[in-house]
């Protein structure tokens, strides 16, 4: 049986599985017994790019097939600032999974920067290693490079994070309409995009600073992002009519 | 002439059997699909009928009671002598409908989603097609139901024979010695009424049982397996799921049928009825039998003409939600115009008045408008239910507020449509200044409305067979495409379904409306009775003294003395003081009005008593049962039917009583003054509060769903935990209590019709 490491982000976690990415999103989302349900997000990682990094030695001894036969369905090799131990190269696919454990598999894709918009506001939900909710003026690979190049006092060593949806906020913050926005209090929001908007210089306004640990796959924007400084890894977000021709399955469950 | 077109009658009810026979047929040749598919289906097929031989037997029981207690009251002489058979055939050939109906839906299902895998059409033919075996099945038997009494009545009982000397058996009589032609008609008019009292008995029990039942299942499926277990909605895994696809069957084949099956032989009877009490016009001799059977023919052609309507339905396969909606309409609205000429043509002949073509126009038009009125309130496409989305941005509270704002609000269309619908009636018919005429045509419009039920009721029961089809597919895991044309006739059964409530609420107020003027009908006849069977000739109501051979020998002054068959409704007025002043008519009017209220709680209470035996018995199977959450340990779906059928029997039997003693306990106390109270304050606040509680369910069920659609953060975000909020609120509005409101009213009318003379003989203060 072939064996798949994974880089988990709730918590941060460096897994390795017998289970191929479907089977180990189901797994972390209902449990062995099924009587689980929670939504994951994960990436295969290669593992010809992390040998240095992790144990290889107890990984074999450890993950093997159960006495009866089947899969080792995971074995913890390392939890705690994974994220920033792995190559961005290394990261394969990132995968979705819904509360009922099916999963939607993101391909890595080329990031085109003259394509971002300078004058819109963005809402960035990061997701590891940190997790606030953060409005930006800046466009993704900016705010990225801002928040991991020691420009700033306070940086992390790398940053994965999602887009998500401002509708006429990112351009009108006082009186776009909030309509269709799910967020918990519009208004809150408002004030923290106005304050971008204001005189002084400012890029970035802390929203909410803890995550609920639930994603609001509808309400993704462009897509997520992993990296560092210059490095930056996108994985496009389909949209909703792609989505659902991609993966009818999940596309009923969110 | 007259009598061979009353054979399009019986003609036209079979011929609705046979094609109910063929389409039941044609869909039983239909791919079954897989073996698991199949498997599924068998088990909602067995938990349906489970439920039904628990319902019926329940119901036998209190059938055997009530039946044997018309008969002693026979004996007594203040009841119709066939009301205790006629009672029981109503009841039976309801019965007989919702079995077949079942019986054909939950063969359908597992075939509309193999169906649907060929193609969207097949899927959409199969459904429609075995929907309209209820359809058939329902205008069939009711309309054969009546046709063999009437022939029974004119033909071997009250024959000429008969009507000289009179027909007496067991020491009961049956036709009373001398009575000419036209009072012959009004006594066969008001002996077949009261077969509706054997339907609405059964609809009743089928509407409130059902309710009760499919809210339990529902609530269990979801609470539970979707909440707790965190399983999607029609898992197999979940052991209410299947009970949940049973209750779909309950509820809206079998509950709607009964329904409209006691809507529909109500209007043609009540019309009748006061067709016979018509006053006779010198010259036309004719014109009472051509009064009373015109509703008969007007409802045999539109079997006819639904039959072609069914036949008129068909879609491209890639058919948008509009289109498909547009195929139906073209059956439904292309019957309902074929019937406007055929009204048209019987207005030319003379067969019917044009006044009360106007009036016919009139009950379809309104039928049409509160359809679509329902579907403007509840469809997630317009702002009311946008509005209930929205405000679930502040949480379920103002989901809440929001939702029994526009269910209240959105009563003003279907109230101010009757109102005028009614009022058009009777001026079309009775040109404001008759008013016998002008209540038959009320009557009319109510028959009018109903005429084409035979495919209005098969758009109906389309929706319960598209959704256990979509429950099936999902279960059985059919491709994508599959599921996705299973959806769109989902959604299209719910439009059907949404449209089906606001029609089947608008018919019951007329028919109650047609029942209440029967009412007055039916009291005529047994003071008539009354006097007759009296030492001194006359019964006195009030100052007036009425009598039916001999004029009172003695009249004391401020009395007057008025023959029976001549007595019109003014005089009734004036005798039992029928006034807003009559304190004893208020006091019906406002326990008409609570006794909606009360029966609304009572079902509520019950859907809640039933749903947490439903919940602790999944919570059990979850807990005991091994493997069943990886799919290796197969749920006890048959436990879960079981709890939700004899929770549904035990909690429908007290507000089904209260339904049928209030009226009785109200006429002997309040006598008429109070009965005519109940019925009109029963009829008003029922209708209204009918249409309220449909409109609100049905409006928080889609603002649900237009969030799940992505609006507002999609499923998961706050909004759609605080719409969830809503749903479940709104559930037992739509599903239980809502629809039962329509029969309350409607057997409140009919138990007051069938007891008219115990309230004649015995009551104490009217």
């Amino acid at each position: 049986m072939s064996k798949y490491i994974y880089l988990t982000c709730t918590p941060e976690a460096l897994v390795a599985s017998m289970l191929p990415p479907q089977g180990f999103g189901m797994y972390l989302s209902t449990g062995t017994k099924k009587r689980n349900k929670g939504q994951t997000i994960f990436f295969e990682v290669d593992m010809s790019q992390i040998e240095k990094v992790i144990d290889l030695e107890s990984l074999n001894k450890r993950c093997v097939a159960k006495e009866d036969g089947s899969p080792k369905s995971s074995v913890y090799l390392s939890v705690y600032r994974v994220l920033e131990t792995i190559p961005t190269s290394a990261l394969k696919s990132l995968y979705l999974t819904t509360d009922h454990g099916c999963v939607l598999e993101l391909k890595k894709a080329p990031y085109d920067k003259s394509q971002e918009s300078q004058k819109a506001l963005h809402l960035y939900q990061e997701l590891c290693p940190v997790t606030p909710l953060v409005a930006s003026g800046l466009p993704p690979s900016v705010f990225l490079k801002r928040l991991t190049d020691n420009s700033i006092p306070i940086v992390l060593p790398k940053l994965f994070f999602v887009e998500l949806k401002l509708g006429e906020l990112a351009t009108n913050p006082l009186s776009g309409s909030a309509e269709h926005l799910p967020y918990s209090n519009v208004g809150h929001l408002r004030d923290c995009l106005e304050i971008l908007r204001g005189e002084y210089e400012k890029h970035m306004k802390t929203v909410q600073r803890i995550f609920s640990g639930t994603l609001l796959y509808r309400t993704i924007e462009t897509g997520f992002y992993v990296g560092s400084k210059d490095e930056m890894a996108f994985y496009p977000y389909p949209n909703m009519k792609q989505l659902e021709d991609i993966n009818y399955e999940f596309f009923r469950e969110i | 002439m007259i009598s061979s077109l009353f054979w399009i009658v019986p003609i036209s009810a079979l011929t609705a059997l046979l094609f109910a026979w063929i389409f039941f047929k044609g869909m039983k040749k239909q791919d079954p699909g897989s073996e698991k598919m199949q498997e599924i289906a068998m088990y909602v097929r067995e938990g349906a009928m489970a439920y039904l031989k628990s319902q019926y037997t329940v119901v036998t029981k209190v059938f055997i009671v009530l039946a044997v207690l018309l008969a002693i009251l026979a004996f007594m002489g203040v009841q119709n002598p066939f009301v205790p058979v006629a009672f029981l055939t109503g009841g039976f050939f309801s019965g007989l409908c919702g079995y077949l109906g079942m019986n054909t839906a939950t063969w359908a299902s597992n075939r509309t989603a193999e169906g649907s895998s060929k193609s969207l059409n097949q899927g959409l033919k199969i459904a429609l097609r075995s929907g309209a075996v209820m359809g058939l099945v329902v205008v069939g038997f009711g309309l054969l139901d009546i046709a063999l009494w009437f022939l029974l009545l004119t033909k071997v009982i009250f024959t000429p024979e008969h009507m000289a000397t009179g027909l007496h058996w067991l020491g009961l009589t049956f036709v009373q010695k001398g009575i000419d032609q036209h009072q012959a008609f009004v006594e066969i008019t008001a002996t077949m009424i009261t077969f509706g009292m054997g339907a609405s008995t059964q609809a009743l029990f089928a509407r409130v049982g059902g309710g009760i039942f499919t809210k339990a299942a529902d609530v269990g499926a979801d609470l539970v397996g979707k909440l707790e277990a965190g399983i999607p909605e029609d898992d197999p895994r979940n052991p209410a799921t299947i009970a949940d696809n049973v209750g779909d069957n309950v509820g809206d084949v079998a509950g709607m049928g009964a329904d409209l099956y006691e809507s529909y032989a109500g209007s043609i009877l009540s019309t009748a009825a006061l067709g016979a009490a018509l006053p006779v016009i010198v010259g036309q001799g004719d014109y009472q039998i051509k009064a009373i059977i015109a509703p008969m023919l007007v409802s045999a052609i539109g079997i006819l003409l639904s039959i072609a309507g069914i036949y008129m339905v068909r879609t491209k396969e890639d058919a948008s939600p509009k289109t498909l909606l547009r195929a139906l309409l073209l059956g439904t609205g292309g019957s309902s115009a074929l019937i406007l000429v055929v009204l048209a043509v019987m207005a030319w002949a003379n067969w019917i008045t044009w006044g009360v073509f106007g009036a016919a126009v009139s009950g379809l038009v309104a039928g049409v408008i509160i359809g679509q009125a329902t579907e403007y309130f509840t469809s997630d496409g317009y702002s009311p239910t946008q509005g209930i989305a929205k405000q679930s941005q502040q949480g379920p509270a103002t989901v809440i507020i929001e939702g029994m704002a526009v269910g209240m609000f959105s009563t003003w269309v279907p109230v101010l449509t009757i109102v005028a619908g009614i009022i058009a009636a009777y001026g079309f018919a009775g040109g404001f200044h008759n008013f016998a005429t002008g209540i038959y045509g009320v009557g009319f419009a109510a028959v009018g409305m109903l005429s084409t039920l035979g495919i209005t009721l098969a758009t109906d029961a389309f929706g319960p067979i598209a959704d256990n089809a979509g429950g099936n597919a999902e279960m059985s895991e059919l491709p994508k495409e599959v599921r996705e044309r299973t959806d769109a006739l989902d959604g299209l059964g719910n439009t059907t379904a949404a449209t089906g409530k606001g029609f089947a609420i608008g018919s019951a107020a007329l028919t109650a409306l047609a029942l209440v003027a029967a009412y007055m009908e039916e009291i005529k006849l047994w003071l008539g009775r009354l006097a007759d069977k009296s030492v001194d000739g006359y019964k006195q109501i009030g100052d007036v003294l009425f009598y039916k051979s001999h004029a009172p020998a003695i009249v004391q002054a401020g009395q007057h003395a008025i023959l029976v068959t001549d007595a019109g409704i003014k005089d009734f007025v004036s005798a039992y003081n029928l006034s807003l002043f009559n304190p004893i008519l208020l006091a019906g009017l406002f326990i008409g009005a609570m006794m909606c209220f009360v029966f609304v709680a009572m079902a509520m209470k019950a859907v809640g008593r039933n749903a947490s035996r439903m919940v602790d018995e999944v919570r059990r199977q979850f807990k005991e049962i091994p493997g069943i959450m990886e799919g290796t340990g197969k749920p006890e779906y048959a436990k879960c039917v079981a709890i939700a059928t004899k929770g549904a029997q035990k909690e429908m039997v007290v507000p089904a009583l209260m339904a049928i003693i209030v009226p009785v306990v109200t006429g002997i106390i309040f006598g008429v003054p109070g009965v005519v109270g109940l019925l009109m304050g029963g009829m008003t606040t029922g209708f209204t509060l009918a249409s309220m509680l449909n409109n609100a369910g049905g409006a928080w069920d889609n603002a649900k769903k237009y969030i799940e659609r992505g609006n507002y953060g999609g499923k998961k975000s706050e909004c759609h935990k605080a719409s969830i909020v809503g749903d479940t609120v709104g559930d037992p509005f739509k599903d239980t209590c809502g629809p039962s409101m329509n029969i309350l009213i409607k057997l409140m009318s009919m138990v007051a019709v069938v007891m008219a003379g115990v309230t004649v003989a015995f009551s104490i203060f009217g």
